[in-house]
């Protein structure tokens, strides 16, 4: 256990520097540099400090080993477009926006949606059940993407019941600001709930086919006693191990919503950054956004041995 | 044992009367032989699956749609290309089923036009996925030891790359065309497909037939394409059936994102996301696209579903 813990913390660690250094290369060979336009009506010698200013003027080598270590020390150097921002402090701005809106989708969704795989599991064959699964696949079909067009055009366009656009922030960042929110939490918040159903519905009923539940009734037990105790207990164990990918993304924001809603959170701004080639940016959000995502990796890896005890992992054959 | 049989038979016949008893029609021959022709694992999956009927409508109209992406974009006589400034943000009428876009293009010959890119790309990407799982997947399974220990942390690494900003980084590096996007969405594509295949090839390769291949001296290649991949068959179509709308989905978000394909290129994501501009004063030009996009995507989720239960061995009774 400990030794296969420390195996995958030292391959996720890998994985991340793999990414930077991708992002590093593969940013810098695109053509021209992200400099050029503000470059063009230089003169040369302060076209050449400029360069100096953001540390352009060195080789790709000698420049790669500098990023790599400042970025070890947390600095991934200024923004190019918007002078004096740096990842810092955009993301001080940024993260709780794509934060709560992450947050209050995760939580409509997934509780709703575990409720909901709940119903159709004990309500299994009726037609509860196929209109749960009809609905779940219905909503894993059309894409957060359409969901969050076709909200918007009718909910503000043609039945003006929300604002087009805005968001809350102040003393409403957290908190309130409700008819800002409602409509992107309803458009990402319905993959949750088809997928979060499926998979608690699929395993309830995995779990009421074993010889335990069996067991468990030819022992007495209450109706009541095997489903808390036996059926839900087991049955949360793939649920509990995909959740930390879960909060990990919500936390991250979703591309397809923030673009949608115009919603100033941090996955807007990285797809402005990459379409602006605001490199130090784009290079900084996708390790911070690799550094969430292999966090929850290894969350879920170190869950799947904590919460059931029966998968053993380690090296060697499977 | 028939021979024996047939004694017992002769036995009790010659111990009871003969008389007392008439053959009415029982043939040990009859009884013995045969009865129903027996049938492959193909056909009895292809029974499974016309019993779904939701999985057989599916396939209809994924027959439907594919049709309509050959001919839908020349079906209506115009050029998807060429504008016709009278015509400018039409309804939809007789002349322009779904109406004009701004440019006044077709938006029937737009969309399928369209769509032809999204299948083209879904199915390009697809079929590298396969390809790179099965050879990756296939010798890690099949020779095992050292090699696959090694193969395996470097998929383990991969995976644990979030592909979607891989996928952006290289699109940033490589530009906006199709090649690249071929190249940034199939980039970590594979590694699922080649797990599955190394689990497979590791349970066949203990099995007889793949002894006496070897003991016969077929080399490793041969094996490995002629017996452990035909052999994994059914698991390559679940994951042709659920890729495809995967593909489709992934290349119209990145277009709509801006980072996909971009103008002149023509493909359902881009088509969606400059009806989003103007959506509120010509909302078919959002609708049309939106609408065939789900329908792709639901036609290939529900027909993924039915074949996975067709497919998956475990159900059968």
């Amino acid at each position: 256990m400990l030794k296969y813990s420390i195996r995958r913390l030292i391959q996720l660690a890998f994985a991340l520097f793999l990414i930077a250094t991708a992002t590093f290369f593969l940013t810098n060979a695109t053509p021209g540099d992200p400099l050029t336009e503000r470059a063009m009506q230089l003169s040369d010698d302060v076209k050449a400090n400029l360069y100096a200013s953001y540390g352009l003027d060195k080789p790709l080598g000698e420049r790669y080993v500098i990023t790599m270590v400042s970025m070890l020390h947390g600095n991934f150097g200024e923004s190019v477009v918007h002078t004096g921002q740096t990842i810092q402090s955009m993301l001080a701005d940024r993260l709780p926006v794509s934060a709560r809106l992450g947050i209050q989708t995760m939580l409509f969704g997934v509780l709703l949606g575990l409720v909901l795989g709940v119903i159709a599991a004990v309500k299994r064959g009726t037609w509860i059940d196929r209109l749960i699964v009809i609905m779940a696949v219905l909503f894993i079909s059309a894409p957060n993407l359409i969901i969050g067009l076709l909200l918007q055009r009718y909910f503000t366009g043609v039945w003006k019941w929300f604002p087009t656009i805005g968001w809350p922030s102040g003393k409403e960042l957290w908190f309130g600001g409700w008819k800002y929110t409602i409509l992107p939490m309803l458009a990402g918040g319905l993959g949750y709930i088809a997928s979060y159903s499926r998979l608690l519905k699929a395993s309830i009923l995995d779990v009421i086919g074993q010889d335990y539940i069996m067991t468990a009734e030819s022992k007495g037990l209450s109706p009541l006693r095997i489903v808390t105790h036996h059926i839900l207990r087991n049955s949360f164990i793939p649920i509990i191990t995909r959740l930390p990918i879960t909060v990990g993304m919500c936390i991250t924001g979703s591309f397809m919503i923030e673009k949608i809603f115009s919603i100033p959170g941090i996955a807007l701004y990285f797809v402005e950054a990459v379409s602006n080639y605001d490199l130090s940016i784009v290079l900084g959000e996708t390790v911070f956004l690799a550094l969430i995502y292999v966090t929850a990796i290894y969350a879920t890896d170190l869950l799947y041995t904590v919460v059931d005890p029966r998968i053993q992992v380690g090296g060697g054959k499977h | 044992m028939k021979k024996e049989i047939d004694s017992i038979v002769q036995k009790t016949e010659e111990e009871l009367e003969k008389d007392a008893f008439t053959i009415v029609g029982i043939n040990l021959r009859e009884v013995n032989a045969v009865t129903r022709k027996p049938i492959t694992y193909w056909q009895d999956a292809w029974r499974r699956l016309k019993k779904n009927p939701v999985a057989m409508i599916s396939l209809c109209v994924i027959g439907f749609l594919i049709i309509l992406v050959l001919i839908g974009p020349i079906l209506r006589g115009y050029d998807y290309i060429s504008m016709v400034p009278a015509d400018k943000n039409l309804e939809s009428s007789a002349k322009y089923w779904w109406g004009t876009d701004s440019l006044g293009r077709d938006l029937f010959s737009r969309v399928w036009a369209g769509a032809r890119v999204s299948f083209a790309v879904a199915i390009s990407c697809t079929s590298i996925q396969i390809v790179m799982g099965c050879l990756y997947g296939g010798i890690m399974g099949y020779f095992g030891g050292w090699l696959d220990e090694l193969m395996m942390r470097g998929i383990e690494i991969l995976s644990s790359i979030p592909s979607l900003l891989l996928t952006i980084v290289i699109m940033i590096a490589l530009g906006n065309d199709m090649v690249s996007l071929l190249i940034a969405m199939s980039i970590t594509s594979w590694c699922g497909t080649a797990r599955q295949i190394r689990g497979q090839v590791m349970q066949l390769r203990e099995s007889e037939y793949i002894m006496a291949a070897e003991a016969l001296g077929a080399s490793p290649f041969w094996v490995l394409i002629r017996h452990l991949i035909p052999n994994t068959m059914g698991l390559l179509i679940l994951d042709v059936a659920t890729a495809i709308p995967g593909y489709i989905f992934q290349e119209a978000g990145l277009s709509f994102l801006g980072l996909g394909l971009q103008a002149p290129a023509i493909s359902i994501g881009l088509l969606i996301s400059a009806g989003q501009l103007v959506m509120n004063s010509h909302p078919n030009q959002l609708i049309y696209p939106a609408v065939i996009l789900i329908v792709i995507v639901l036609a290939f989720n529900l027909f993924g579903d039915g074949l996975r239960d067709a497919l998956d061995p475990k159900l059968r009774q």
